[in-house]
Protein backbone atom coordinates (compact mmCIF):
# COMPACT_ATOMS: atom_id res chain seq x y z
CA UNK A 1 0.00 0.00 0.00
CA UNK A 2 1.10 3.44 -0.55
CA UNK A 3 1.82 5.61 -3.19
CA UNK A 4 0.16 8.76 -2.28
CA UNK A 5 -0.60 11.45 -4.89
CA UNK A 6 -0.40 14.52 -2.32
CA UNK A 7 -3.90 15.05 -2.21
CA UNK A 8 -4.33 17.89 0.58
CA UNK A 9 -5.11 15.89 4.18
CA UNK A 10 -8.61 16.33 5.39
CA UNK A 11 -8.95 18.85 7.84
CA UNK A 12 -11.25 20.80 10.27
CA UNK A 13 -14.64 19.65 10.34
CA UNK A 14 -14.24 17.62 7.29
CA UNK A 15 -11.61 15.37 9.65
CA UNK A 16 -14.02 15.72 12.99
CA UNK A 17 -17.01 14.25 11.07
CA UNK A 18 -14.29 10.98 9.50
CA UNK A 19 -13.44 10.81 12.97
CA UNK A 20 -17.21 10.99 14.29
CA UNK A 21 -18.20 8.41 11.78
CA UNK A 22 -15.20 6.05 12.58
CA UNK A 23 -16.19 6.46 16.36
CA UNK A 24 -20.12 6.60 16.35
CA UNK A 25 -19.88 3.05 13.49
CA UNK A 26 -21.73 -0.16 15.19
CA UNK A 27 -22.39 -3.66 13.96
CA UNK A 28 -25.96 -3.72 12.73
CA UNK A 29 -27.45 -7.19 13.28
CA UNK A 30 -31.29 -5.60 13.03
CA UNK A 31 -32.40 -3.92 10.27
CA UNK A 32 -36.01 -3.27 8.84
CA UNK A 33 -37.31 -5.16 5.56
CA UNK A 34 -37.57 -2.01 3.55
CA UNK A 35 -35.38 -1.79 0.64
CA UNK A 36 -32.04 0.07 0.62
CA UNK A 37 -32.27 2.46 -2.70
CA UNK A 38 -29.91 1.64 -5.66
CA UNK A 39 -27.95 5.14 -5.81
CA UNK A 40 -27.55 4.39 -1.87
CA UNK A 41 -25.70 0.95 -2.58
CA UNK A 42 -23.77 2.56 -5.34
CA UNK A 43 -22.32 5.24 -3.25
CA UNK A 44 -22.01 2.63 -1.09
CA UNK A 45 -19.64 0.48 -4.05
CA UNK A 46 -18.29 3.61 -4.77
CA UNK A 47 -16.74 3.90 -1.47
CA UNK A 48 -15.38 0.79 -1.82
CA UNK A 49 -13.21 1.41 -4.83
CA UNK A 50 -11.22 3.88 -2.61
CA UNK A 51 -9.63 1.31 -0.26
CA UNK A 52 -6.16 0.75 0.20
CA UNK A 53 -5.18 -2.41 -1.94
CA UNK A 54 -1.56 -3.89 -2.00
CA UNK A 55 0.06 -2.77 -4.53
CA UNK A 56 -2.86 -0.77 -6.12
CA UNK A 57 -3.68 -4.30 -7.60
CA UNK A 58 -7.48 -3.99 -6.96
CA UNK A 59 -7.72 -8.03 -6.56
CA UNK A 60 -11.24 -7.82 -5.08
CA UNK A 61 -14.60 -7.93 -6.62
CA UNK A 62 -18.16 -6.87 -5.33
CA UNK A 63 -21.09 -8.96 -6.09
CA UNK A 64 -24.40 -7.57 -4.73
CA UNK A 65 -27.56 -8.16 -4.61
CA UNK A 66 -31.19 -6.78 -3.06
CA UNK A 67 -33.39 -9.39 -4.38
CA UNK A 68 -35.24 -10.96 -1.32
CA UNK A 69 -35.14 -14.62 -2.70
CA UNK A 70 -31.04 -14.96 -3.19
CA UNK A 71 -30.86 -12.71 0.27
CA UNK A 72 -33.26 -15.46 1.87
CA UNK A 73 -30.50 -18.35 0.47
CA UNK A 74 -27.71 -16.46 1.50
CA UNK A 75 -29.32 -16.53 5.11
CA UNK A 76 -30.00 -19.97 5.14
CA UNK A 77 -26.22 -20.92 4.10
CA UNK A 78 -24.56 -18.29 6.45
CA UNK A 79 -25.00 -19.48 10.08
CA UNK A 80 -23.26 -15.98 11.20
CA UNK A 81 -26.32 -13.85 9.58
CA UNK A 82 -28.03 -13.15 12.49
CA UNK A 83 -29.92 -9.54 10.49
CA UNK A 84 -32.34 -10.20 7.62
CA UNK A 85 -30.36 -7.40 5.13
CA UNK A 86 -32.25 -5.76 2.67
CA UNK A 87 -29.02 -5.98 0.50
CA UNK A 88 -25.71 -7.78 0.69
CA UNK A 89 -22.37 -7.07 -0.82
CA UNK A 90 -20.16 -9.90 -0.94
CA UNK A 91 -16.24 -9.14 -0.86
CA UNK A 92 -14.69 -11.54 -3.11
CA UNK A 93 -11.31 -12.20 -4.06
CA UNK A 94 -9.88 -12.76 -7.90
CA UNK A 95 -8.01 -15.97 -7.38
CA UNK A 96 -7.28 -16.30 -10.66
CA UNK A 97 -5.94 -13.17 -11.10
CA UNK A 98 -4.02 -13.01 -7.55
CA UNK A 99 -2.48 -15.90 -9.24
CA UNK A 100 -1.40 -14.45 -12.24
CA UNK A 101 0.47 -11.82 -9.95
CA UNK A 102 2.30 -14.53 -8.16
CA UNK A 103 -0.05 -14.72 -4.83
CA UNK A 104 -0.04 -18.32 -3.65
CA UNK A 105 -3.40 -19.57 -2.53
CA UNK A 106 -4.12 -18.22 1.24
CA UNK A 107 -1.41 -15.38 0.87
CA UNK A 108 -2.41 -12.95 3.76
CA UNK A 109 -2.09 -10.54 1.90
CA UNK A 110 -5.13 -10.96 0.25
CA UNK A 111 -7.04 -11.38 3.48
CA UNK A 112 -5.77 -7.78 4.18
CA UNK A 113 -7.25 -6.18 1.68
CA UNK A 114 -10.16 -7.89 1.72
CA UNK A 115 -10.46 -6.24 5.27
CA UNK A 116 -9.61 -2.69 3.84
CA UNK A 117 -13.07 -3.33 1.56
CA UNK A 118 -14.84 -4.09 4.09
CA UNK A 119 -13.70 -0.98 6.91
CA UNK A 120 -14.32 1.54 4.08
CA UNK A 121 -17.72 -0.12 3.06
CA UNK A 122 -18.55 -0.24 6.92
CA UNK A 123 -17.89 3.37 7.48
CA UNK A 124 -19.83 4.42 3.82
CA UNK A 125 -22.68 2.86 4.99
CA UNK A 126 -22.46 4.10 8.39
CA UNK A 127 -22.06 7.74 6.77
CA UNK A 128 -25.33 7.05 4.41
CA UNK A 129 -27.45 6.28 7.57
CA UNK A 130 -27.49 2.76 6.19
CA UNK A 131 -26.59 0.07 9.45
CA UNK A 132 -23.95 -2.58 8.18
CA UNK A 133 -22.90 -5.99 9.40
CA UNK A 134 -19.75 -8.08 8.37
CA UNK A 135 -20.58 -12.24 8.19
CA UNK A 136 -17.87 -14.38 7.70
CA UNK A 137 -19.51 -17.20 9.18
CA UNK A 138 -20.82 -18.92 5.84
CA UNK A 139 -20.51 -21.73 3.66
CA UNK A 140 -18.08 -20.37 0.68
CA UNK A 141 -19.37 -23.22 -1.48
CA UNK A 142 -23.11 -22.76 -0.74
CA UNK A 143 -22.68 -18.56 -1.73
CA UNK A 144 -20.95 -19.42 -4.92
CA UNK A 145 -23.70 -21.21 -5.93
CA UNK A 146 -26.59 -19.11 -4.64
CA UNK A 147 -24.41 -15.96 -5.91
CA UNK A 148 -23.24 -18.09 -9.16
CA UNK A 149 -20.01 -17.07 -8.89
CA UNK A 150 -17.58 -17.88 -11.77
CA UNK A 151 -14.43 -20.15 -10.99
CA UNK A 152 -11.84 -18.15 -9.12
CA UNK A 153 -14.24 -15.89 -7.57
CA UNK A 154 -13.65 -16.62 -4.21
CA UNK A 155 -16.52 -15.66 -1.70
CA UNK A 156 -14.35 -13.81 1.26
CA UNK A 157 -16.84 -12.12 3.41
CA UNK A 158 -20.76 -10.88 3.34
CA UNK A 159 -21.66 -7.32 4.35
CA UNK A 160 -25.17 -6.94 5.17
CA UNK A 161 -26.89 -3.74 4.72
CA UNK A 162 -30.13 -2.40 5.68
CA UNK A 163 -32.15 -0.10 7.98
CA UNK A 164 -31.13 0.04 11.20
CA UNK A 165 -34.23 -1.18 13.49
CA UNK A 166 -34.24 -1.47 17.40
CA UNK A 167 -33.20 -4.69 19.64
CA UNK A 168 -31.25 -7.71 18.39
CA UNK A 169 -29.27 -10.15 19.88
CA UNK A 170 -27.18 -8.83 22.70
CA UNK A 171 -23.20 -8.14 21.76
CA UNK A 172 -21.20 -11.42 22.38
CA UNK A 173 -19.48 -9.60 24.91
CA UNK A 174 -20.73 -6.86 27.08
CA UNK A 175 -18.33 -5.19 29.98
CA UNK A 176 -15.38 -2.21 29.81
CA UNK A 177 -14.24 -0.95 26.58
CA UNK A 178 -11.16 -1.05 25.52
CA UNK A 179 -9.10 2.11 25.05
CA UNK A 180 -6.50 2.61 22.75
CA UNK A 181 -3.58 2.36 25.71
CA UNK A 182 -5.56 -0.99 26.02
CA UNK A 183 -4.24 -2.25 22.33
CA UNK A 184 -1.04 0.09 22.31
CA UNK A 185 2.70 -0.80 23.37
CA UNK A 186 5.29 2.02 23.24
CA UNK A 187 8.52 1.18 21.94
CA UNK A 188 10.46 1.96 24.01
CA UNK A 189 7.64 2.00 26.67
CA UNK A 190 6.66 5.08 27.71
CA UNK A 191 6.17 6.06 31.94
CA UNK B 1 -50.60 -33.22 27.98
CA UNK B 2 -48.89 -36.23 25.93
CA UNK B 3 -47.65 -36.93 22.80
CA UNK B 4 -51.01 -38.37 21.66
CA UNK B 5 -53.24 -35.32 21.45
CA UNK B 6 -54.52 -34.06 18.43
CA UNK B 7 -52.72 -30.59 19.14
CA UNK B 8 -49.00 -32.34 20.32
CA UNK B 9 -49.19 -33.55 16.91
CA UNK B 10 -49.90 -30.34 14.90
CA UNK B 11 -47.50 -29.17 12.58
CA UNK B 12 -45.46 -26.26 13.49
CA UNK B 13 -43.13 -25.90 10.63
CA UNK B 14 -43.61 -25.88 7.37
CA UNK B 15 -41.31 -26.53 4.40
CA UNK B 16 -39.59 -23.74 3.66
CA UNK B 17 -39.37 -23.21 7.63
CA UNK B 18 -37.49 -26.41 7.74
CA UNK B 19 -35.53 -25.81 4.65
CA UNK B 20 -34.02 -22.66 6.06
CA UNK B 21 -32.89 -24.59 9.52
CA UNK B 22 -31.87 -27.45 7.61
CA UNK B 23 -29.34 -24.84 4.95
CA UNK B 24 -27.92 -23.45 8.83
CA UNK B 25 -27.38 -26.61 10.37
CA UNK B 26 -25.43 -28.15 7.34
CA UNK B 27 -23.24 -25.11 6.57
CA UNK B 28 -22.68 -24.62 10.00
CA UNK B 29 -21.42 -27.73 10.43
CA UNK B 30 -18.84 -26.37 7.99
CA UNK B 31 -18.19 -23.48 8.77
CA UNK B 32 -17.48 -24.65 12.36
CA UNK B 33 -14.29 -26.49 11.20
CA UNK B 34 -12.87 -23.42 10.58
CA UNK B 35 -14.21 -21.39 13.72
CA UNK B 36 -13.10 -20.96 17.21
CA UNK B 37 -14.43 -23.78 19.47
CA UNK B 38 -16.30 -21.46 21.66
CA UNK B 39 -18.50 -20.38 18.62
CA UNK B 40 -19.89 -24.55 18.59
CA UNK B 41 -22.35 -23.71 21.30
CA UNK B 42 -23.12 -20.32 20.29
CA UNK B 43 -24.30 -21.36 16.66
CA UNK B 44 -26.54 -24.11 18.11
CA UNK B 45 -28.11 -21.47 20.43
CA UNK B 46 -28.63 -19.20 17.56
CA UNK B 47 -29.99 -22.51 15.60
CA UNK B 48 -32.16 -23.22 18.81
CA UNK B 49 -33.80 -19.15 18.82
CA UNK B 50 -34.39 -19.79 15.21
CA UNK B 51 -36.40 -22.92 15.69
CA UNK B 52 -38.06 -21.30 18.13
CA UNK B 53 -39.31 -18.31 16.50
CA UNK B 54 -40.50 -20.69 14.32
CA UNK B 55 -42.52 -22.61 16.29
CA UNK B 56 -43.79 -20.83 18.80
CA UNK B 57 -46.95 -19.30 16.63
CA UNK B 58 -48.32 -22.83 16.39
CA UNK B 59 -46.98 -24.69 19.68
CA UNK B 60 -48.71 -25.59 22.14
CA UNK B 61 -49.13 -23.76 25.42
CA UNK B 62 -46.44 -25.63 27.25
CA UNK B 63 -43.97 -25.55 24.46
CA UNK B 64 -44.85 -21.64 24.25
CA UNK B 65 -43.89 -20.91 27.77
CA UNK B 66 -40.94 -23.12 27.39
CA UNK B 67 -39.56 -21.02 24.06
CA UNK B 68 -41.04 -17.62 25.51
CA UNK B 69 -39.24 -18.31 29.19
CA UNK B 70 -36.04 -20.17 29.78
CA UNK B 71 -34.71 -20.02 26.10
CA UNK B 72 -35.63 -16.32 25.51
CA UNK B 73 -33.39 -15.79 28.74
CA UNK B 74 -30.64 -17.09 26.99
CA UNK B 75 -29.11 -14.89 25.02
CA UNK B 76 -28.00 -16.53 21.04
CA UNK B 77 -24.62 -14.80 21.39
CA UNK B 78 -23.52 -15.64 24.60
CA UNK B 79 -19.95 -17.43 24.94
CA UNK B 80 -18.08 -18.87 27.60
CA UNK B 81 -14.88 -17.37 27.31
CA UNK B 82 -16.09 -14.64 29.82
CA UNK B 83 -17.71 -16.63 33.26
CA UNK B 84 -17.45 -20.00 32.17
CA UNK B 85 -18.94 -21.52 34.97
CA UNK B 86 -22.39 -18.88 34.85
CA UNK B 87 -22.69 -19.94 31.26
CA UNK B 88 -22.27 -23.77 32.41
CA UNK B 89 -24.52 -22.84 34.87
CA UNK B 90 -27.04 -21.24 32.73
CA UNK B 91 -27.23 -24.12 30.11
CA UNK B 92 -27.55 -27.05 32.51
CA UNK B 93 -31.07 -24.73 33.89
CA UNK B 94 -31.70 -24.39 30.38
CA UNK B 95 -31.56 -28.20 29.90
CA UNK B 96 -33.15 -29.06 33.17
CA UNK B 97 -36.25 -26.79 31.40
CA UNK B 98 -36.38 -28.45 28.69
CA UNK B 99 -36.32 -31.84 30.33
CA UNK B 100 -38.98 -30.55 32.34
CA UNK B 101 -41.31 -29.96 29.15
CA UNK B 102 -40.44 -33.03 27.70
CA UNK B 103 -41.01 -35.21 31.15
CA UNK B 104 -44.77 -33.25 30.98
CA UNK B 105 -45.13 -34.15 27.16
CA UNK B 106 -44.52 -37.73 27.11
CA UNK B 107 -43.03 -39.23 30.54
CA UNK B 108 -45.02 -41.17 33.00
CA UNK B 109 -45.22 -39.34 36.59
CA UNK B 110 -45.73 -41.22 40.13
CA UNK B 111 -49.63 -40.89 39.45
CA UNK B 112 -49.14 -42.48 35.84
CA UNK B 113 -49.19 -40.70 32.57
CA UNK B 114 -49.02 -37.14 32.84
Amino acid sequence: MGGGTGRAPVTGDDGEAVLAAIRTRRVVRSMRPEPVDRPVLEAVLDAARWAPTAGNRHLQRFVVTDDPGVLRVLRAVSPGMLQHPAAAIVVCTDRALAAGYGFPPGAPGLFVDVGTATATILLAAHALGIGAGPVTSFSHAAVSVVLGLPEGLEPELIVCLGHPAPGGPAPMRGGRRLSWRDLTTWVPPQD
Amino acid sequence: MDGSTEESQAWVLDENEALELLGYLITAARTQVDEAAEYGPLRLLTVAHRLADRIVPRASAGTARFVTGPLAQVPELAVPRDGRAEYVARLDELCRAVAGLLSDRWAAGPDGPR
